[in-house]
């Protein structure tokens, strides 16, 4: 499963990028790696973005680059 | 000496820059592009320093302008020491960018800021253990209280007399691969079979790695000291719908406020400036032979005068005051993920909706304030709206005087105006190069550090008298020029022409043309000619979504060149013109 599909207040551990997602470097930059925690705060009405906590940081993706980060549920 | 300060976004470089220097500041621009470097000069061990700060970025190994400019200024062998600004409160990727930087062999100091809400927190640094770790000098610190700064002081004096004493490191570029691990590097690039960008790869995210690991090793976590409900407010601004309504509110709070800021100033400046203007029109008519020019110029200079200093000196500062505000209390990228749906129809970001809520109140500051785009694309887009669609309150003003007298049609006019705004915003986002890759990092909530907000105020409304100014002066005498050579005489014989395109007698042809050039004379010239509700609601409808005013213009040349302007002036007349035919077919 990937970001996209976490529920909100639920925490997961990034698993990998998927192939074909142009924001690669972009999330690296972030802090989005394999290995990372991160932990859904909220959703956006009408498929707008999600608000993710990593760390101590709050990071805001669209759907769509949340689509290609897989994880794993603790 | 040079020494860059390179960091995260958000971490309070400028503010180290300020806690350091004192508000000596210089904004230079780097040739050829929009980025902005802030330099200062200290003393430090009676040498002359020169300190950069540098873009907030996260690697210096990634597309862009910004990086590549630092790596420039690394690669130039210019910078003889790099202050690595870090937030304590997010060493794990901020220490990504510390790994990076330690392997150009190019002394690092890392100065480990925001200490004190780290501390809030309950998060623990263990500063010299770090420092053992990474081999360089790291310093507890923080900008807003200036716990540090005696010791940072103490280390970059140690660093310049190192440096005075010509031991200077040479650059080289190394990609650190663990060499521990078989087969993965032998150091010698050109008879590599990884390519560069997988070789990359493998080496950021050890260095991620590497850098989870430091940080595991050097924080202990522990109960927050910081107050449960202040966490809780800070989060409203956060949740989806009632922090979207709260950030709404602000902007039409700003909107408010400079309407108000304008009111109140403009009456006591106007009534400073009008002995002068009278002064100097006569002055002019008096020194200066009589004829055409003379009586341009004396018309022209004045005026030239008056506009700047009643609305734009205030409506500049006003905005200048809010845009520090709204970027140094992290309010900023919270308009782009609230409004981050709205948005993409425009292929703006969300937080478009400033320029464009100021802009109902005056657009001049309107189109300073696009500035908080984030690239040139998006504040052409908006300047373009500002300009063709978004009527000010003085424009507002004057429709409504000439809509009531002709008995036009609101409702029309209203729903012409609407649809421009969409039809035109969807043509330009799709003109424009979209990226697709929508990642924001929201800092925390903060009351911004005033000397920050203090400084950027200057640097912003300096530039009122060196460009703003001459240029007003030069447009005010250019189409005065224009008005008064007859030229819009040729138009005044074309009836037939203007009636069948548009559907209006000459006369109100003549006078859109006068509207759109020198706006305050609408009501005049308009309430002089008969029209029929239906001409009138053309007529009024082609002035409201035409051109701005001469202030807007000036603007617009300052912020995207004279080519942006000529572009927007176009588009304006084509809008123009297209809504008056569009509107002549539909109408009954």
């Amino acid at each position: 499963m990937t970001i996209k599909d976490m529920q909100v207040g639920q925490r997961g551990k990034v698993a990998r990028i998927l192939k074909g997602s142009t924001a690669e470097r972009r999330l690296f930059e972030i802090g989005i790696v394999p290995g990372v925690m991160v932990k859904l705060l909220s959703r956006h009405p009408f498929q707008g973005p999600l608000l993710l906590e990593i760390g101590n940081a709050r990071i805001a993706l669209g759907r769509k680059i949340a689509a290609s980060v897989e994880v794993e549920m603790e | 000496m040079q020494i860059a300060m390179i960091g995260n976004p958000n971490v309070g470089k400028s503010s180290a820059l300020n806690r350091l220097t004192g508000s000596k500041l210089f904004i230079s621009n780097y040739s050829g592009t929009s980025v902005e470097l802030t330099e200062a000069r200290v003393k430090i061990s009676n040498r002359d320093i020169k300190i950069i700060d540098t873009p907030g970025i996260y690697s210096i190994y990634s597309h862009g302008e910004e990086q590549d400019i630092i790596r420039g200024l690394l690669e130039e062998e210019s910078i003889d020491l790099v202050l690595n600004i870090i937030d304590a409160t997010n060493l794990d990727r901020n220490l990504v960018l510390t790994l990076e930087l330690l392997e150009l062999n190019i002394p690092v100091v890392v100065v480990l800021n925001q200490i004190d809400r780290s501390r809030a927190m309950g998060i623990t640094i263990d500063s010299q253990h770090l420092s053992q770790l990474l081999h360089c000098p790291v310093v507890t610190f923080s900008a807003i209280s200036g716990e540090g700064l005696m010791e940072l002081m103490d280390i970059l004096e140690k660093g310049v007399l190192r440096f005075t004493k010509g031991i200077e490191a040479g650059i080289e570029h190394i990609f650190h691969l663990d060499t521990a691990q078989p087969g993965h590097c032998s150091g010698d690039c050109r008879n590599c079979s990884i390519t560069a960008e997988t070789c990359m790869n493998i080496a950021d995210l050890q260095r991620a790695e590497k850098a989870r690991t430091l940080s595991k090793m050097v924080s202990k976590e522990q109960a927050a000291t910081e107050k449960v409900w202040l966490q809780r407010i800070k989060s409203i601004i956060d949740r989806p719908v009632i922090g979207t309504a709260l950030l709404l509110l602000l902007a039409y709070l700003a909107f408010l406020f400079l309407l108000k800021f304008i009111e109140l100033s403009e009456g006591p400046i106007s009534s400073l400036l009008e002995p002068v203007n009278i002064m100097l029109e006569g002055f002019i008519t008096g020194q200066l032979p009589p004829g055409l020019i003379t009586t341009i110029l004396a018309k022209a200079v004045p005026e030239g005068l008056i506009i700047p200093f009643t609305i734009i000196m205030p409506a500049m500062l006003m905005v200048s005051i809010l845009m520090s505000v709204l970027e140094d209390t992290g309010l900023l990228p919270r308009y782009s993920v609230a409004l981050e749906r709205v948005g993409s129809f425009f292929g703006v970001s969300g937080q478009a909706v400033i320029p464009l809520s100021l802009g109902f109140g005056c657009r001049t500051p309107a189109v300073l304030a696009t500035r908080i785009m984030p690239t040139e694309a998006q504040r052409f887009i908006i300047i373009t709206l500002l300009s063709i669609v978004i009527p000010c309150a003085a424009t507002l003003g004057i429709l409504a005087s000439v809509i009531s007298t002709f008995q036009a049609s609101l409702p029309v006019i209203v729903l012409t105006m609407l649809g421009t705004l969409m039809l035109l915003g969807f043509i330009l986002s799709r003109l424009m190069p979209r990226e697709d890759c929508f990642i924001y990092e929201l800092p925390p909530l903060r009351i911004p550090m005033w000397t920050n907000v203090w400084n950027k105020i200057k640097m912003r409304f300096s530039g009122f008298f060196t460009e703003v100014l001459p240029l007003l002066l030069l447009m005010s005498i250019a189409i005065r020029a224009l008005m008064e050579s007859g030229l819009l005489d040729i138009f005044a014989s074309m009836e037939e022409f203007t009636r069948l395109l548009f559907g209006i007698p000459a006369e109100a042809f003549v006078a859109v043309l006068i509207t759109i050039f020198q706006r305050y004379l609408a009501p005049l010239v308009l309430l002089n000619l008969s029209l029929s509700p239906r001409e009138a609601t053309i007529a009024i409808s082609m002035i409201a979504l035409s051109l701005p005013c001469l202030p807007v213009m000036v603007m617009t040349v300052r912020e995207i060149g004279m080519k942006g302007l000529i572009k927007i002036l176009a588009m304006g007349f084509a809008t123009s013109f297209c809504v008056g035919i569009i509107l002549n077919i539909i109408l009954p």
